[in-house]
């Protein structure tokens, strides 16, 4: 019996995760670069996101550890750190955007 | 008379001479006469082109001497082609040296420590070293491993502290499998790293006590934007712990509490579990973290499991203090259902009891960032206190510990640390031990 209750908690466990999943996979996917003829408006917001780089990074960064310096890592190994801590940190795709813009630029 | 007509011949002979002169003058084409002004004029025209001249035949001597020096045209090709293949073989070499589209990233962090206790606890050094493997194969593909190697008795223990693969699904989601950190545990997700924790030892009931520091199985996770607001979830499923009732296998004081590593998944039971983060204002965070299980023994009564934590954090860079305010809590609890331990009597049973142990800490720490004084801005005191509740079960003791800290940062991620702690114990089992820690610890 414990067996089985343990089966069906696991199965609806990832059935639930599922539907969170495909829910959630519905929403829109940010590309890495911009596509072309963006609007007027959406360039501002990207002009007023990449001013929030360094904002975010202080915040984001800060909130765990010692903030390290853009010239800690190279541009290669600043894509594979904001990857590592985008999982770890529960970053949205905008702040691990954001923030990669502002490392890469940095130095 | 005849010398009048000579006299007259004479000056009829020479006016005639004169006039015939004269006319011979006026006949001869090659000379001319010009005012003296243009004369002079053109005498220094004449001398600034004597002088051009000299300088021109002097440039074209020189010219002359520097074209003898340059090479001949054909060793001028023979330089060129050297260089042309110098240039092919560095290119390869960069070509041959790039990694591609996946990257990989080594990085980690160690420490070196030094503890002393009072009462009889003893003195040692220790060291620790975690690499990090971190392999970015594409924009949304990511694998994570890390390793802790450890000083233990006469050995060094490997483990295998994190192997995960992550999947970037949108910009929400991420799904990720393997080994990885407790979700559900803020502190050893996010502060356990030896340069992070911002004291050389961890705090009581959050890591190697009430909660697991890593679970096996499968996992969603990933920030969401509420307006002003974000939200931070993580839900997993993973093995089960192992409840520790078998009497002949564990002391009697380890009775009624987890294997976590349960890598064998032991009793075949599923855990699910999740944090959920709320930060209302950039410099907050509070969450809150559950995981749920059957944890009886094979061929046992059912036994449920409910671990509950409460988290905080607070960081803020105030000018008015003049550096970073670091404020941590975290207060966890292990609920047990009711079991029969030690059936046979081995070791005085059949017995049970309410397996309820809760625990946590709060931690300040301050650092005067915005002093202009080279040593003291890299100063951060710190204060912790923890505790641990769990007298009524088989381990039959209470903590409490205060922990005073003193840390110098050499660099961001490089810190030595000084603590002294207040050890308190009550009840059958406890002991007491105050502490002096030292440690030096580095991320790379």
């Amino acid at each position: 019996m414990n067996s089985k209750k343990g089966a069906c908690l696991t199965a609806i466990s990832l059935t639930a995760m599922a539907v969170i999943g495909v829910a959630l996979a519905g929403c829109s996917t940010t590309p890495p670069t911009a596509p072309a003829g963006d609007s007027a408006a959406s360039t501002q917001k990207k002009v007023a996101a990449g001013v929030a780089g360094p904002q975010l990074w202080a915040q984001n960064c800060g909130r765990c550890h010692n903030i390290r310096s853009p010239n800690s890592y190279s541009d290669a190994q600043w894509d594979v750190v904001l990857l590592h801590m985008r999982v770890r940190a529960n970053l949205t795709a905008e702040e691990h955007k954001q923030i990669l813009a502002f490392m890469k630029s940095a130095h | 008379m005849k010398l009048i007509q000579v006299i007259s011949g004479a000056c009829m002979l020479a006016a005639t001479t004169i006039l015939v002169s004269a006319q011979d003058q006026g006949t001869n084409k090659d000379v001319v006469t010009i005012p003296k002004a243009q004369y002079q004029k053109m005498l220094d025209e004449h001398q600034k082109l004597l002088e051009e001249m000299k300088e021109m035949k002097a440039f074209k001597a020189r010219m002359e001497e520097s074209m003898k020096k340059v090479a001949p045209q054909a060793e001028t090709d023979q330089a060129l082609n050297d260089l042309e293949k110098e240039v092919k073989v560095v290119k390869q070499m960069a070509k041959d040296s790039f990694p591609g589209t996946t990257k990989m990233l080594l990085t980690g962090y160690g420490s070196a420590g030094f503890t002393a206790q009072d009462h009889g606890g003893g003195n040692s050094f220790s060291a620790t070293f975690n690499p990090i493997f971190l392999w970015k194969m594409s924009d949304r593909l990511l694998f994570e491993g890390e390793l802790e190697a450890e000083l233990e008795g006469h050995d060094t223990s490997l483990a295998l502290e994190m192997a995960q693969i992550s999947y970037v699904m949108n910009d929400y989601l991420t799904l990720g499998a393997g080994k990885f950190l407790n979700p559900m545990n803020f502190f050893v997700e996010r502060q356990h790293m030896a340069w992070v924790n911002k004291l050389p030892d961890k705090p009581l009931a959050v890591y190697d006590g009430l909660l697991s520091e890593a679970v096996v199985g499968a996992q969603l996770r990933g920030g969401v934007p509420l307006g002003p607001t974000k939200l931070g979830y993580a839900f997993y499923v993973a093995n089960a712990p192992e409840l520790q009732t078998d009497s002949s296998s564990v002391s009697a004081t380890d009775l009624g509490t987890f294997e976590f590593d349960n890598f064998d998944n032991v009793g075949k039971h599923v855990a699910v579990g999740g944090r959920v983060g709320f930060l209302p204002i950039p410099e907050l965070e509070v969450g809150y973290g559950f995981q749920v299980s059957s944890v009886d023994p094979p061929g046992g009564d059912s036994v449920n499991s409910l671990m509950q934590s409460v988290d905080l954090s607070y960081v803020r860079e105030s000018s008015r203090l003049k550096g970073i305010v670091n404020l941590k809590a975290q207060w966890v609890w292990s609920h047990v259902d009711k079991f029969a331990y030690d059936p046979d009597g081995a070791i005085g049973g059949p017995f049970s009891f309410n397996n309820n142990r809760d625990g946590g800490y709060v931690q300040l720490a301050y650092r005067p960032s915005r002093v202009e004084n080279a040593v003291i801005k890299n100063l951060e005191p710190v204060f912790r206190y923890d505790m641990l509740n769990q007298v009524h079960t088989p381990s039959g003791f209470d903590e409490q510990r205060y922990t005073i800290g003193l840390n110098y940062w050499l660099s961001p991620s490089a810190v030595i640390k000084a603590a002294y702690q207040f050890d308190h114990q009550t009840g059958p089992n406890a002991e007491r031990h105050n502490a002096v820690f030292l440690q030096f610890a580095t991320g790379f």
